[in-house]
């Protein structure tokens, strides 16, 4: 039955990093500890320089805290990069395969430039989860640790940096909530824009005719504007973001440099512990880095979400049974099916014997293909069962089902990287080229079936050839959706043929608007408005003339 | 390189630059002014007894701090101001561009959503990026130099010459970076390109049970991408070693020489000065400068690179020239044409003229070329022999606009998009009326679609309707066009035959010439003159015309 995916929590894909966010963590913390200690050995340097001492001891240290912190900055950067580049290609793999797993039902749900966009951006975003959470929990250590060395210092600077750190705090609580919001809705009008495109792109040869390509232009990008008002609101928000830390920054560091200068003229500090205090008060209040982190972390969370939303479409789920032997009957056992609470098939029973022919007829709108999606388990009826020899469709195994059922639909899309391969691997890819009639064309071709795809135009009847070839192999079951719409007479006469030639091992399932067709089906089931009106031989049909009317 | 610069360059529009300019000096006021303002407080306040006067010099300090914040919020804002135009002019070259590669078939476009959402998402970020870190550099750079010599020219002589060392270290490792970028924008577009081609076909995929097929055909640009992108980490490495030479190298060459510059006379007030420049002015500035330069400025130099690649810039709108033109007669020599260097030419020395006004059916078996044949009368294709006159002029020697307003053609796959009904079927002439538009809704016998979808102002989803209901749109659409020659390429296959009977109809009674490309027997029979294609040649006969009527 459908499965209802779980969605991808923020955890989750923080998870997806576990490995590396310990080193990353190490890397950060080890960074930000030789940075703390590195302003007092350089205060030292500076006393003793101003002394009169010799200042190679304390030099030394600080080159050797100096060096701690580089390498510890480059361990973080390889493990970062190691860690979402690994967690990206997880999370898109695990993408494509749930959006494969929706299958059918998916174009209903998500366009397909969409989906593109989410695998592509959104799943580098998500991915940087773990990464930006480690960032935002470690930020916070120059902060604290500068505290500690502040009053380590003298408890004044101490006062003055706390009273600087409130203010701090007070702007980060105001940002991310924004910046999330301004960026989803950007990236929302972006999904937008991009999937028009994708649209126009499927129209590329009307387009071409009528010489429309500014029109199209246009259309795709009439909502620019928005996009730039987004755009705009997004930077609204770093700027007042980025005044506001111009002005908090400073405003700690000359806190705590005052007070330090105070315990400087009482004697309490040196010189160079003043610098030392000014440069904690900088690292405390180090806003710019934060602002960074907390930017990470919101984009992060609107890609988990983008992609959560995949991961929560339901999807098909098999079971593990095995067929019993039979030769392909079909059973529909009171099936309706809905799309927004908008009956498609309503409270369908029926019967086709095994090894039949059976043709289904009815006008526009009727329900034919969703009753061939059904047949062929694309998607899940949401009352009643679907059996093929007994068994329901959705307690069958994965092969088990896809090698007894194949479907042909009326527009194929073709998957792979040759034809051949389009064709697909079960049994000989070549005998079922012939039987389907794509044989000859496609030894026309160049490298014949070794021919790249995408090198390779195709007219609406020969993909509709290709797309008949690769449901073939169909041991119990084959639907045709008006899958042979594009072909002229002659060459869907001998499809037809090939069709109902031979023994009556399997049933196959036609829907079709044509009544040389309907005559040669065993049966045909006449659908009208989502129920079957009748289910009886054609010529027996025929004299209604609503039945006829069916056809047009 | 030369190329993105210069485009960059191109973005950076007088008004807005000059303002960033302006805004940039009080933003750069704080910085500028610190390691003098500590010298003076230190010297003349705190280690001179007088601490009120060290306070009141810290004090200045904030006041700088205000007037920064100010100038920060004002450059963020300028900043938006120069990017989201930018952003706009490439999302319309991206757009203009993969359109038009479509339609002339050099390009199918699947790249192009994953150039318009994540590319054009890294070249504006980036842009932003790199405006303000380059700015910021320059002006904290001029700005602390300044503060240093007013400080002492002795000190700008020990800071200033490792700082300019790392600088041009780091301009000297742009060239790698640059390339590792390249790869991994590349890898970026594979991705895109693969996944979006296998889930178009994600129905089909489940259909037959070749999900597993579907994975693997991405799992190779993953892997591939997530490589390019640890690769990445060692331009970051090379990166942080350059700021250890740029920032702390200064750092350390005061403190070293701090002995023998406090013997030349110098205080401990300028010596923490000069430390605080080079901490508080020269890091952050050369830090954002080698993060804006080598990860923005190199992203954005790759990205946009691709993006102009494939792109080209926008046309300039077409002349609207909508006056109805007079039927002119084609006329084929010569034609040949092949789809490939080794394929079978599909027409061959074809000779044949369709006088104004004549009713032309092309039949054939599927795949013989009879949609080729199609787009060679109407220019849409190239002849490799022969040529296609009308008028006496030859196609491929019209522009576009001009074809487009003496033909129209209806391909198999009907092209609708997400708009209003209206927008669809007023396409090819947007002038039409209403009243012209329901004429030619009811000629076509599209009534009840239209209903359905909610009159002229409903919503047209194409995911939502049938491939027969697309037509139906599609059919109305050419019905509407002013263009007296109507090329119907299997434009109703997906009609039942009573429907494409009355479609035909109204266009026989729409005058000019037609010519269908005919899938079923009827449309040829309607015809006044029938070209066949039997792979072999062409062979025309003229004929009766059936009784065109209208169904009941």
């Amino acid at each position: 039955m459908n499965g209802s995916g779980r969605g991808l929590s923020f955890g989750d894909a923080v998870a997806r990093t576990r490995r590396w966010l310990p080193l990353i963590c190490l890397a950060s913390v080890c960074g930000a500890l030789a940075g703390l200690a590195l302003p007092l050995v350089l205060a030292d340097a500076v006393d003793s320089a101003v002394a009169g001492d010799a200042v190679g001891g304390p030099l030394a240290l600080a080159a050797g805290l100096i060096a701690v912190s580089v390498v510890c900055e480059l361990a973080e950067t390889f493990a970062e990069a190691a860690a979402t580049a690994g967690a990206t290609a997880r999370l898109r793999g695990d993408l494509v395969r749930r959006a494969l797993a929706i299958g059918g039902a998916r174009s209903r749900r998500f366009e397909t430039g969409d989906l593109v966009a989410r695998v592509s951006a959104g799943a580098a975003d998500a991915a940087s989860a773990g990464p930006a959470a480690v960032g935002a929990a470690t930020a916070l250590l120059p902060s604290l640790g500068s505290l500690a060395m502040l009053a380590y210092l003298d408890w004044t600077l101490a006062a003055a940096f706390l009273a600087g750190l409130a203010l701090v705090a007070l702007v980060l609580r105001l940002l991310t909530a924004r910046t999330t919001a301004a960026i989803a809705a950007y990236q929302r009008i972006q999904g937008r824009i991009a999937a028009r495109l994708s649209e126009a792109l499927t129209g590329r040869r009307t387009i071409a005719a009528a010489g429309t390509v500014e029109d199209e232009r246009r259309r795709v990008l009439a909502d620019l504007p928005v996009l730039r008002g987004h755009g705009a609101e997004t930077w609204k928000v770093l700027a007042s973001a980025g005044a506001q830390a111009a002005l908090v920054g400073p405003l700690t560091t000359v806190g705590v440099l005052i007070a330090a200068g105070v315990a400087v003229s009482t004697g309490r500090l040196s010189p160079g512990e003043m610098l030392a205090s000014a440069q904690y008060a900088m690292a405390g209040a180090g806003i710019g880095a934060l602002t960074g982190v907390f930017a990470a972390l919101a984009r992060a969370r609107a890609g988990v979400r983008r992609l959560s939303e995949v991961a929560e479409a339901p999807a098909l789920e098999y079971g593990d049974a095995d067929l019993p032997p039979g030769t392909g009957r079909l059973e529909f056992r009171g099936v309706s099916a809905y799309e927004d609470d908008e009956p498609l098939l309503e409270a369908v029973d029926l019967v086709v014997p095994g090894g039949t022919v059976v043709a289904v007829v009815g006008a526009s709108g009727a329900g034919k293909s969703v009753l061939a999606e059904l047949a062929a388990r694309l998607r899940d009826p949401d009352t009643g069962e679907v059996l093929l020899d007994g068994t329901p469709l959705h307690r069958l195994g994965h092969r088990a089902l896809r090698a007894a059922v194949g479907w042909a639909p009326e527009r194929p899309v073709l998957v792979g990287a040759t034809v051949g391969e389009a064709i697909g691997s079960y049994g000989s890819v070549r005998e079922t080229a012939r039987a389907a009639d794509a044989d000859a064309f496609i030894s026309r071709l160049p490298s014949g079936y070794d021919t790249p795809l995408e090198d390779t135009p195709m007219s609406g009847g020969e993909a509709q050839r290709v797309g008949l070839a690769r449901a073939w192999h169909a041991e119990r079951l084959l639907v045709l959706d008006d899958a042979t719409s594009s072909l002229d007479v002659i060459t869907e006469r001998r499809v037809i043929d090939a069709l109902t030639a031979g023994e009556p091992t399997r049933t196959r399932l036609l829907v079709t608007h044509r009544p040389g067709t309907a005559a040669r089906a065993d049966l045909v089931v006449w659908l009208d408005a989502g129920r079957v009106r009748a289910i009886a031989p054609h010529r027996r049909l025929w004299d209604d003339p609503d039945y006829r009317e069916a056809f047009g | 390189m030369k190329r993105e610069i210069r485009y960059g360059l191109s973005g950076l529009r007088p008004r807005p630059l000059a303002a960033l300019a302006a805004w940039s000096v009080p933003q750069a006021l704080p910085a500028s002014i610190s390691g003098l303002v500590l010298a003076r407080a230190v010297d003349d306040g705190f280690l001179a007894g007088r601490p009120w006067t060290g306070v009141a010099w810290l004090a200045g300090l904030l006041l700088a701090a205000g007037i920064g914040a100010i100038g920060t919020r004002m450059v963020y804002a300028t900043v938006g101001g120069l990017v989201e135009p930018f952003r706009d002019r490439l999302a319309d070259r991206v757009v203009s561009g993969s359109l038009r590669a479509a339609v002339t078939g050099t390009d199918r476009g699947s790249g192009a959503v994953a150039l318009l959402t994540r590319q054009l998402e890294i070249v504006r970020d980036s842009y932003a990026g790199l405006i303000v870190a380059v700015r910021g550099f320059a002006v904290t750079a001029v700005g602390v130099t300044a503060g240093l010599l007013s400080l002492a020219p002795l000190l700008a002589a020990v800071v200033l010459p490792p700082f300019a060392l790392g600088l041009a270290l780091f301009a000297a490792t742009l060239g790698i970076a640059a390339a590792r970028h390249r790869r991994a924008v590349h890898a970026d577009e594979r991705l895109a390109d693969r996944v979006g081609s296998v889930l178009a076909g994600a129905a089909d995929l489940s259909a037959c049970g070749a999900e597993a097929q579907g994975r693997s055909l991405t799992a190779g640009p993953i892997r591939d991408q997530a490589r390019a992108e640890r690769s990445l980490a060692w331009v970051a490495a090379l990166r942080s070693l350059c700021f250890v030479v740029g920032g702390w190298l200064p750092l350390i060459a005061v403190l070293a020489a701090a002995p023998w510059l406090i013997d030349r006379g110098l205080t401990a007030g300028t010596i923490t000065g000069a430390l605080l420049y080079v901490l508080y002015g020269l890091q952050p500035a050369l830090n954002s400068l080698i993060s804006g330069v080598g990860s923005s400025g190199l992203r954005f130099v790759v990205t946009l690179g691709r993006i102009l690649d494939a792109s080209g810039a926008p046309e300039p709108p077409r002349a609207a020239g909508a006056a109805p033109v007079e039927p002119l007669d084609l006329e084929a020599r010569g034609l040949t044409f092949a789809y490939g260097p080794y394929s079978e030419p599909i027409v061959e020395d074809l000779d044949l003229r369709i006088p104004a006004g004549d009713h032309l059916a092309v039949a054939g078996p599927s795949g013989i070329g009879k949609s080729t044949l199609a787009s060679l009368l109407c220019g849409l294709l190239r002849p490799d022999a022969g040529t296609v006159t009308a008028g006496g002029r030859e196609l491929t020697s019209m522009p576009p606009a001009d074809q487009a307003r003496h033909r129209v053609l209806i391909p198999q796959e009907a092209y609708v998009f997400a708009g209003t009904v209206r927008d669809n079927l007023a396409y090819l002439d947007p002038e039409a009326g209403p009243g012209r538009i329901a004429a030619a809704v009811d000629a076509i016998g599209a009534g009840a679609l239209v209903e359905r979808l909610g009159g002229l102002a409903g919503a047209v989803e194409p995911s939502r309707l049938s491939a027969g209901e697309r037509q139906r749109l599609a059919l109305v659409r050419a019905y509407l066009s002013p263009a007296p020659i109507c090329v119907l390429d299997e434009a109703t296959c997906h009609l039942d035959p009573a429907a494409e009977r009355t479609a035909e109809a109204a266009f026989a009674r729409r005058g000019g010439t037609l010519i269908v490309i005919a899938h079923r027997l009827g449309s040829t029979e309607r015809a006044r003159r029938v070209l066949t294609l039997d792979g072999r040649g062409a062979v025309l006969r003229e004929q009766e015309p059936a009784q065109i009527q209208p169904s009941s």
